[in-house]
């Protein structure tokens, strides 16, 4: 249709094809989403925090750590198929122990934003505590904290979260 | 602390689907104009106010009179006239002992205020009386009594502390066990929020600066941070993440109860109010990297409110602040792999960068003249009319979070 146009008029066209595309690219974040399309997982019942009365956090003693740390990486906080392994691995192991208590404490590279690396290092601990209660932990045994980068875990990657065990 | 007595949750205001988006027509005018350049919303140049120092009787008078013309010059706001030259005010006084009684005059003689300074430094005294002429004839606060705070692990551990305009007159405020981050200074440079990690956990502490007494405001399970005082002083917000997610909320502080103004999904943090007090903004990552979102803050209970993605044309941005008269934004972003501080008109208009090459966290000063940022763990204070920039403050540890005075 475009190469039937006047030479001149192409410009134009060119141009108001751009803008209605511009148009219709920047009102697709309106428009609302398929039902089908969306993501089950954030439908999940999100579960709130209970008292932290009685848990020790790792700046305040030493706190064994339950499992090996979960690296994330690229200032993700989605939890992968290798985190989803070893958090298995410990629910399998915690199963056994149903009143033991856990302390999931998240930290972020050094070179983050301070507030941004404190909001992403919570987020962190708040996906690793919720997968643990889908796997059949008590919420109310399950405590998070994110240390961003104001303290480093001892370790080689400082981009982690550390599941500490509670006395 | 019971945390629960502390903290009522009036009401999830914002709920799922509310997210709105600016105009079509506002982001597309914001896409052509970015590119870096100078906002063409820039205050155009005017003539400064021509002020003479009259005489300063007194034991300190000739003192005071050489210093009050230093402060009226580093304020930049006039052009400090000689003794035979006309102007359009006039400043005298007495000053005995160290303290200071001035009086400001304009051209026809009109008094427009007579006030005495009787703190026990006469340059204390004099940097009070210099911001009262500033307010008196622009209308906009004065910067010689203003504070910037800022952490600094200078004594081995991340603490806060507080300096002048000027990088002087230094202290250190916090004396936590473990660390004391996130500052904030209240209107009125009374009182500061912080992040305390005293617990071992995040909570948000208050310390009054006259009296020294400090008192939690949240001591809610998982991590409160990002504390941001209202422009009336009255109302802090902050994150909390107490209900399993990291939300936004806001706490009366005369009434200890809080609401939530947020539907994240993701990592929201460090929220700035609009001076009008009915609007915060606020960075939040929803998986692909911070983005800065708007939403206005409800006056009622169950009013419900607007929030919607303000665009920067930048991928990664956090840190946002409102500027003194709400019309910018100064945010950090990263380009060619670097912080970068930059700002934007608001609603519209084209980004600014005022530094590259590892700028970050940027507070605006009361007057809107001038923005702090820290750059390689030095503190910095850049001039928005001449693009001059200086380092106040280094070799002071690894300085980080400034906040100068609202």
């Amino acid at each position: 249709m475009n190469a039937a146009l006047p030479m001149m008029k192409r410009p134009a066209a060119i141009l108001s094809s751009a803008l209605v595309g511009c148009l219709l690219l920047a009102s697709c974040s309106s428009i609302p989403m398929p039902s089908f399309l969306h993501n089950p997982a954030s439908e999940a019942v999100v579960y709130a925090l209970g008292p932290r009365e009685g848990f020790t956090s790792p700046l305040n003693g030493s706190l064994k750590p339950a499992c090996p740390a979960l690296v994330f990486e690229n200032a993700n906080f989605q939890l992968t198929s290798a985190h989803q392994q070893a958090l298995n691995s410990l629910a399998q192991e915690m199963g056994k122990n149903k009143k033991a208590r856990l302390l999931v404490a998240g930290y972020t590279a050094p070179n983050l934003p301070s507030d941004h690396a404190r909001s992403l290092s919570e987020r962190r601990s708040l996906a690793v505590r919720q997968r643990l209660i889908e796997l059949g932990l008590e919420a109310a045994g399950v405590q998070t904290v994110g240390f961003g980068n104001d303290f480093s875990p001892s370790g080689p990657s400082s981009d982690v979260v550390v599941i500490y065990r509670q006395n | 602390m019971n945390a629960r007595a502390l903290l009522l949750i009036l009401t999830l205001v914002v709920s799922h689907g509310t997210r709105a988006e600016a105009g079509v027509m506002e982001r597309l005018r914001g896409l052509f104009s970015l590119g870096g350049g100078k906002s063409k919303t820039e205050e155009p140049k005017k003539t400064m106010p021509r002020i003479r120092i009259g005489a300063f009787t007194g034991g300190t008078g000739a003192s005071a009179q050489q210093t009050l013309r230093q402060e009226l010059l580093d304020s930049r706001e006039f052009f400090v006239a000689g003794a035979d030259e006309k102007a359009d005010y006039l400043v005298e006084g007495t000053s005995s002992g160290g303290r200071v009684t001035g009086k400001l005059k304009d051209a026809k003689g009109k008094d427009l205020f007579q006030r005495s300074y009787a703190a026990p430094g006469l340059d204390e005294n004099l940097k009070a009386l210099t911001d009262d002429i500033i307010y008196t004839i622009t209308g906009r606060p004065g910067l010689a009594t203003s504070r910037i705070v800022f952490v600094s692990d200078v004594s081995g551990k991340r603490q806060i502390y507080i300096c002048d305009a000027e990088g002087g007159e230094v202290h250190q405020v916090t004396h936590d066990k473990h660390a004391a981050v996130a500052p904030s200074l209240s209107p009125d440079s009374s009182m500061i929020a912080f992040t305390s990690y005293r617990t071992g956990f995040p909570i948000i502490r208050l310390l009054d600066l006259n009296v020294g007494w400090e008192r939690g405001v949240t001591d809610t399970p998982g991590s409160s941070f990002g504390s941001a005082f209202s422009p009336d002083g009255t109302h802090l917000a902050a994150v909390m993440s107490f209900i399993g997610n990291p939300e936004i909320f806001v706490s009366d502080l005369n009434t200890n109860t809080a609401a939530c103004v947020s539907d994240s999904v993701g990592a929201p943090s460090s929220p700035s109010w609009h001076p009008d007090g009915r609007q915060l903004v606020f960075s939040s990552d929803d998986g692909d990297g911070p983005k800065l979102y708007v939403v206005e803050v409800p006056q009622k209970e169950g009013e419900s409110s607007r929030l919607f993605r303000w665009r920067t044309g930048y991928h990664f941005c956090t840190d946002p602040e409102w500027s003194p008269d709400g019309k910018h934004i100064a945010f950090t972003t990263r380009t060619s792999g670097e912080w970068t501080v930059a700002i934007k008109p608001y609603p519209n208009g084209g980004v600014r960068v005022v530094q590259a090459g590892g700028a970050e966290h940027p507070s605006w000063s009361p007057n809107g003249h001038f923005i702090t940022y820290v750059l390689h763990g030095e503190l910095f204070v850049h001039d928005l009319r001449s693009g001059n920039r200086r380092s106040i403050l280094r070799g002071y540890g690894h300085i980080s979070e400034p906040r100068w005075m609202r």
